[in-house]
């Protein structure tokens, strides 16, 4: 065991540094926290350009070739990059479908055409959305029923997906399918491209809680797919969902904790502004949040090097549940904090709370999402008690 | 930066795994509550590694999870992590340490003051002085207003000594109103006070530690192999969810000891930061798992006769020393607010 980076490491995390400071646009500074667990409905011209540039540069998935817009970085180094990507808040893209989830499953499934479409993923060239959730196949995600029936060279597609980040804008979907409606639920599940433009694709805005319309539905109604856009064995799609929820989550650690240490730092800063700086339970509280986040901190970089080796470390099952548990406390207890105006939107409120009235509740509301979206807290303590764990299914 | 064990710690980790296993079952934790000499045996073994004391705070720290594991008793938490920390710090007598180095000699620190906070103090009575009984020597930590000092003295005698009596009997904790009787002292600077602190900190997070670790894997053998209504009862999420809960607890404090042991070792700006942070989770771990372990075990938990309560009685006691939960929380906020 040791602390310190090599002579290599710090090489390397010189050169980004230097990259970011003569290549980041001002916008990219000025973004609030990005990583939210759903995506925006549209994406932003500036970013577009930067994850090209990224790309362009090798700084975009840094473990990856060149080709694939890396150079073939060391595990150590790709979190070195991806600390200083959150440290200094600077977002990467806004649609990670594409490069988190379709990319290294269409790398690792794909033939070689389907291989081909993984750089544009990268790139941001080609937006994607993945089709997995359905109205009745959320955490129980093997029980969906979105139906592909072979006919000739195309599968003819009808169903409904939704929570589907991107939709709205995306040209393609990695889309999860029931091709054996009489096979176990696991073993009957297909993986398909579907080009959003096909007739018989409905794409209907999603709004939730907080307003926005972060989300889609997506109806499918006698959509006829290419054959050849099957990814991977037909019926071996659930193997497929393994893997793209493993790069999900896999990723999410470092933003994650980054955000949960700023949301400690906005904590000290709003227990000042209000005149609880010397309330010894807010102090304690607060400084328990700071434990938290800097414990998960030390099991994320514990559980990095398997990760980045290829194989999933049951800390990632961990960081998922715990930073977003956590993050939710955070912002209830800055709510708290707020006492009376705790769930004030803004007109009204005393000016003296200045940004401060309606951005937790706000922030409170928006982690919602997170202790549900790319597997539940439940879900993730049903891995941790069964897959790590070894307790015997019910 | 390295998480994973090398190959040395590997070995020492299973090495000192079987010593413990064979010479620190329950049935000796049981004979030492009416026994205090049975640790003897034991210490035969652990003295071995007593040059851990001057080593590296990550390999002390692997070897004092073991030993919070097995809720070891005899002196080795106080000679070897506290009394030989001290005398690294302060760059004591160089026969003295070598004496300890060999477990030749033992010794205890006595710094807490009366109220039982580990800080610089001007207090004469001084508490939770671990396992003095054992120690030929003691050294008492005393500061003026400017300055601090260490004075090694030998064991006063039984009867100058109060024992504290708490819930676990695998160590014994005493109180000595010392009077006047400090005499020539070590000067100790507050960067070597700070120093011994960090780690004593760790340390004492890697005993918690080990002990809600203990509590946590004897929960979930027990959910395994009990049966109700006809299958194991950790198939039902209810007991799945607590145990998963308990092992992210157990898994983030234990990561959290690792950085702040490479810290130390590293002497890195945030040392002292992480030494706080590692024993707080290891306390937030060490409540929950001995909490939750009898109740997941039920009835059978509760019972004297039952193993569980040899261990949770060293988590219970370990989480409240070398300051609580709330102390280190409130020495974090002390450098957030700062």
């Amino acid at each position: 065991m040791k602390l310190d980076w090599s002579e290599t490491d710090e090489r390397f995390r010189g050169e980004l540094l230097a990259f970011l400071e003569a290549k980041t646009p001002p916008e990219a500074t000025r973004v609030d926290f990005p990583g939210n667990a759903s995506g925006g409905d549209a994406i932003p011209a500036w970013l577009r350009a930067w994850q090209a540039t990224l790309f362009d540069h090798g700084w975009m998935i840094p473990g990856y070739p060149p080709e694939l817009g890396g150079r073939n970085c060391t595990p150590t180094q790709t979190m070195i990059y991806l600390e200083e990507f959150a440290r200094r808040r600077i977002p990467r893209a806004t649609h990670f479908p594409g490069y988190a989830i379709v990319a290294p499953s269409l790398l690792e499934f794909g033939n070689e055409q389907q291989r081909s479409l993984a750089p544009a993923a990268i790139r941001g060239d080609t937006v994607w959305c993945v089709g997995m959730s359905e109205p009745n196949a959320g955490s129980d995600l093997a029980s969906l029923r979105t139906r592909a029936v072979r006919d000739g060279d195309v599968f003819v597609v009808n169903g409904q997906k939704v929570w589907t980040s991107y939709a709205m804008v995306a040209q393609q979907c990695f889309c999860y399918v029931r091709t054996d409606p009489d096979a176990p639920k696991h073993k009957g599940i297909s993986l398909l491209i579907i080009d959003m433009d096909t007739p018989g694709i409905e794409v209907r805005p999603l709004t939730h809680i907080t307003g926005h319309a972060d989300f889609a539905e997506v109806f499918f109604t006698d959509v006829k797919v290419p054959v050849a856009n099957l990814v991977g064995e037909l019926n071996g799609g659930w193997a497929l969902t393994q893997g793209s929820l493993a790069h999900e989550r896999a990723g999410l650690w470092v933003d994650g904790v980054a955000r949960l240490e700023q949301t400690v730092r906005d904590l000290v800063d709003l227990a000042k502004l209000v005149g609880r700086h010397d309330d010894s339970g807010v102090r304690r509280a607060i400084a328990s949040m700071f434990e938290q986040a800097s414990s998960l901190r030390s099991l994320g970089y514990k559980g990095f090097a398997s990760y980045a080796q290829g194989s999933s470390a049951p800390e990632h099952s961990y960081m998922k549940m715990a930073s977003s548990e956590a993050g939710k406390a955070a912002f209830e207890l800055g709510m708290e904090l707020l006492g009376p105006f705790g769930a004030a939107t803004g007109a009204g409120s005393p000016t003296t709370l200045g940004d401060d009235t309606g951005r937790w509740v706000t922030s409170f509301y928006v982690s919602f999402a997170n202790t549900i979206a790319g597997g539940s807290s439940e879900i993730q303590r049903n891995i941790i008690a069964q897959r790590v764990l070894g307790l015997p299914r019910a | 930066m390295d998480f994973t064990l090398t190959d040395e710690q590997q070995l020492l980790v299973d090495t000192l795994r079987t010593v413990l296993a064979n010479e620190c079952p329950p049935s000796l934790l049981r004979e030492h509550h009416d026994c205090r000499g049975a640790h003897a045996p034991l210490w035969e073994h652990l003295r071995g590694f007593a040059e851990l004391g001057r080593g590296d705070a990550t390999d002390a720290c692997l070897v004092f999870d073991e030993l919070g594991y097995a809720a070891a008793p005899g002196p080795f938490f106080a000679s070897v992590g506290l009394f030989a920390g001290l005398l690294e710090a302060i760059d004591a007598d160089s026969a003295l340490r070598d004496a300890v180095a060999a477990g030749e000699v033992v010794g205890t620190v006595a710094a807490a003051d009366s109220q039982g906070i580990w800080h610089a103090n001007d207090d004469l009575v001084k508490t939770f002085i671990p396992d003095a009984d054992l120690a030929q020597l003691i050294a008492v930590v005393s500061a003026t207003d400017d300055a601090m000092f260490v004075t090694i003295l030998p064991h006063p005698g039984p009867s100058a000594l109060a024992e504290i009596e708490t819930v676990d009997p695998s160590r014994k904790y005493f109180r000595w109103d010392t009077g006047d009787e400090i005499g020539a002292a070590i000067p100790c600077t507050p960067m070597q006070w700070r120093a011994f602190l960090d780690r004593s900190f760790a340390l004492a997070s890697a005993e918690t530690l080990g002990a809600a670790r203990r509590c946590f894997s004897m929960a979930l053998e027990y959910a395994k192999e009990r049966e109700q209504f006809d299958r194991p009862i950790g198939s039902f999420q209810a007991i799945q969810h607590k145990l998963a809960e308990m092992s992210l607890l157990v898994e983030r404090a234990t990561a959290a000891l690792h950085y702040a042991a490479m810290a130390i070792d590293a002497d890195h700006a945030d040392r002292t930061s992480a030494c706080h942070v590692a024993k707080a989770a290891a306390g937030v771990a060490a409540r929950r798992c001995l909490k939750d372990s009898i109740q997941i075990h039920g009835g059978i938990g509760y019972t004297w006769e039952h193993d569980l309560h040899l261990f949770l009685r060293r988590a219970t006691v370990a989480e409240t020393q070398f300051g609580t939960t709330s102390w280190h929380h409130d020495r974090l906020a002390d450098v957030l607010f700062a």
